[in-house]
């Protein structure tokens, strides 16, 4: 009998608190894959055999092979996966936020800071660039996390931010910042190059990153997936509801700020590479919820892997599929997240959205 | 004996409305208290401030004589575990997440559970009989089952001063009873327990003291036998002795049955 006990308690911790080894496998051999194939794709086709033998030992490509793949695709490979992981990281601290799995990364109103930031890059100030950003990338960067700054302040009362109000404060901010861009547009003396410019931004573009852009960015993930690992079990405790989380013993203004700094961070860091990218820090995380369950210290890591999949495969389509022309990656992202987005809420009408 | 929670002059007050008023009160060591009375009387209060979730207007709350207001929420949790009324995930946690909820107060920021957390977290699932829906889903239990569950996270803290609030409450009157035999379990384990109670017909020899709060007047301590009188109750729950004969006269004998 006590042997029996003993056994079942081995199974119990074995099968029920490890991490999913197993998806985190595929999913890093997937987004090595992946890019191996993007990188070979587009106007000038580099096979895969011949990439991997350059990756081992070298010499199998010629200069031009070389040039392209080392400050074209690569970069921009590189830029999809890092924009793609912090936006899923970030609607993911802001779904645990929330307690609510409708959250995305823009739901405190970093994205209308974002638009006006970037139209004032556009229209007023086009030619200055710092570490490799351009105006519109520094300047969406400066607006996202300025208007995240302005509704804290506006949504706190008496040390407390509760969270509609945070909700609420960030929709109205948001939604004045992107409109009032409108009269920046009225300065538009380019005929238009502006206003085309703009809109390929606010439909989520990867640019042609630099080096020197990646390394910050990387820098930036890197911090906030480090920051992201304490507050996960934190994001657990939090989803019995801010009473019983304090009772518990979790410091809920704490978590929260950690959250909103580290999830603005993210998402400011992501705009500044890709513009507006709608649905993938909405869908990932949603995505991984239905495979592993609502844990986000399991989450976490899936989540930072699956979002980085997903863009690349989504910005490489956006790049090919017309070819020469390129679709906003954005595009392709809501025509993917959209109808899967529509397909799960019907899908989980009665038992809820898990 | 021991006392876990001392209530001194305790004034408390939503706004303006107090709701409570120079509360002096002792949860001593394996007891287990009933805290009646009608609604809005302050049953809840009196355990959220029990809990430390919320600190006195007026006079001080210790446990084990120290004041909670001076301690950490995470040390307070150590010892005292607030089961509330309603929890509402809004993810669907399996029960073992839920109850591992529990061990909160005794992790360290970057540490993950130990053998010493699981242990604590079984023994509460093996305690209250839900061992083995530990891979369900907590919002798709029953409401007996998830109230089962609710307390299984409350022992997982292994605490001195188990708190109830309304543990009774949408059960069906088996689970009402299956939720009486638990209580009375726990208290063999030597877990001190205060409950607060709606069915006053449900509270029997199992508790070893009743606490009647009324509004506006100062709280009544007693055994089962002092406090559950008609007499008593109609004044506090200010019901009209004759107004409903026929429902007091059953009210009455379930009682008496009771007891």
């Amino acid at each position: 009998m006590a042997r029996e006990v003993t056994e079942e308690r081995a199974i119990y911790k074995d099968t029920h608190h490890r991490r999913p080894y197993w998806l985190l496998g595929i999913l890093s051999a997937s987004v090595v894959l992946a890019a191996l194939i993007a990188a070979g794709m587009g106007a000038v086709h580099v096979p895969v055999w011949l990439l991997a033998r350059q990756l081992i030992g070298g010499g199998a490509l010629s200069e031009d092979q070389r040039m392209i793949l080392f400050s074209i695709r690569l970069p921009r490979i590189l830029a999809s996966l890092l924009v793609g992981g912090a936006l899923s990281v970030s609607g993911l601290l802001f779904q645990g936020l929330f307690r609510n799995p409708l959250a995305d990364p823009y739901v405190i109103g970093s994205s209308g800071g974002a638009v006006l930031g970037a139209s004032i890059g556009v229209f007023l100030l086009p030619s200055i660039s710092a570490a490799g950003f351009g105006t519109i990338a520094l300047l969406a960067f400066v607006g996202a996390l300025g208007s995240i700054t302005l509704v804290y302040w506006l949504a706190r009362v008496d040390g407390r931010t509760p969270v509609v109000a945070l909700l609420l404060a960030g929709f109205a901010v948001s939604t004045m910042l992107s409109y009032s861009s409108y009269f920046l547009e009225v300065l538009d003396r380019d005929f238009g190059t502006g206003m085309r410019v703009l809109a390929s931004w606010l439909h989520g573009t990867i640019a042609q990153p630099t080096w020197p852009q990646l390394a910050i960015v990387t820098f930036m993930l890197a911090i906030g997936l480090a920051g992201s690992v304490p507050l996960a079990r934190s994001l657990n405790t939090l989803a019995l509801g801010e009473e019983y989380a304090t009772h518990l013993g979790l410091s809920v203004q704490q978590t929260r700020i950690a959250v909103i700094v580290i999830g603005s961070v993210l998402t400011a860091a992501a705009v500044a590479l890709g513009g507006l990218i709608s649905f993938v820090g909405l869908i990932v995380p949603h995505m991984l919820r239905m495979v592993l369950g609502p844990d986000h210290v399991r989450l976490l890591p899936a989540a930072a892997l699956s979002g980085a999949l997903f863009l690349l495969v989504a910005d490489t389509v956006a790049r090919t599929v017309i070819a020469p022309a390129e679709l906003p990656v954005g595009v392709l992202t809501a025509l993917i997240g959209g109808p899967f987005f529509l397909y799960l809420l019907r899908k989980t009408k009665q038992g809820g959205l898990s | 004996m021991i006392s876990l929670i001392e209530f001194a002059h305790v004034d408390f007050a939503y706004g303006t409305r107090y709701v409570i008023r120079d509360l002096d009160a002792r949860i001593t060591e394996n007891q287990c208290i009933a805290v009646v009375g009608p609604n809005g009387a302050g049953k809840t209060t009196l355990l959220r401030l029990a809990a430390g979730t919320i600190a006195p207007a007026c006079g001080e709350v210790s446990l084990k004589g120290r004041d909670l207001r001076l301690l950490k929420q995470r040390e307070i949790a150590q010892s005292v575990a607030f089961v509330p009324q309603n929890v509402e995930v809004p993810f669907s946690f399996t029960v073992e997440q839920f109850v591992e909820q529990g061990r909160t107060p005794f992790l360290k920021m970057f540490g993950g559970l130990r053998g010493a957390d699981y242990e604590a977290m079984r023994r509460a699932m093996e305690l209250t009989d839900t061992w083995s829906l530990r891979s369900r889903v907590f919002n798709e239990l029953s409401g007996g089952e998830r109230q089962r569950v609710k307390i299984a996270l409350g022992l997982a803290q292994q605490p001195q001063l188990l708190l109830l609030d309304e543990p009774m409450q949408h059960l069906d009157i088996g689970r009402q009873f299956e939720m009486i035999d638990l209580i009375e379990l726990l208290r063999r384990e030597g877990i001190t327990i205060v409950a607060s109670m709606h069915d006053l017909a449900l509270i029997d020899g199992t508790f070893s003291s009743v606490w009647l709060m009324s509004p506006d007047e100062p709280m009544r301590q007693g055994s089962a036998e002092e406090i559950l009188r008609p007499e008593v109750l109609e004044m506090a729950f200010n019901c009209l002795p004759h107004h409903r004969p026929r429902l007091m006269e059953r009210i009455r004998n379930r009682m008496e049955h009771a007891l």
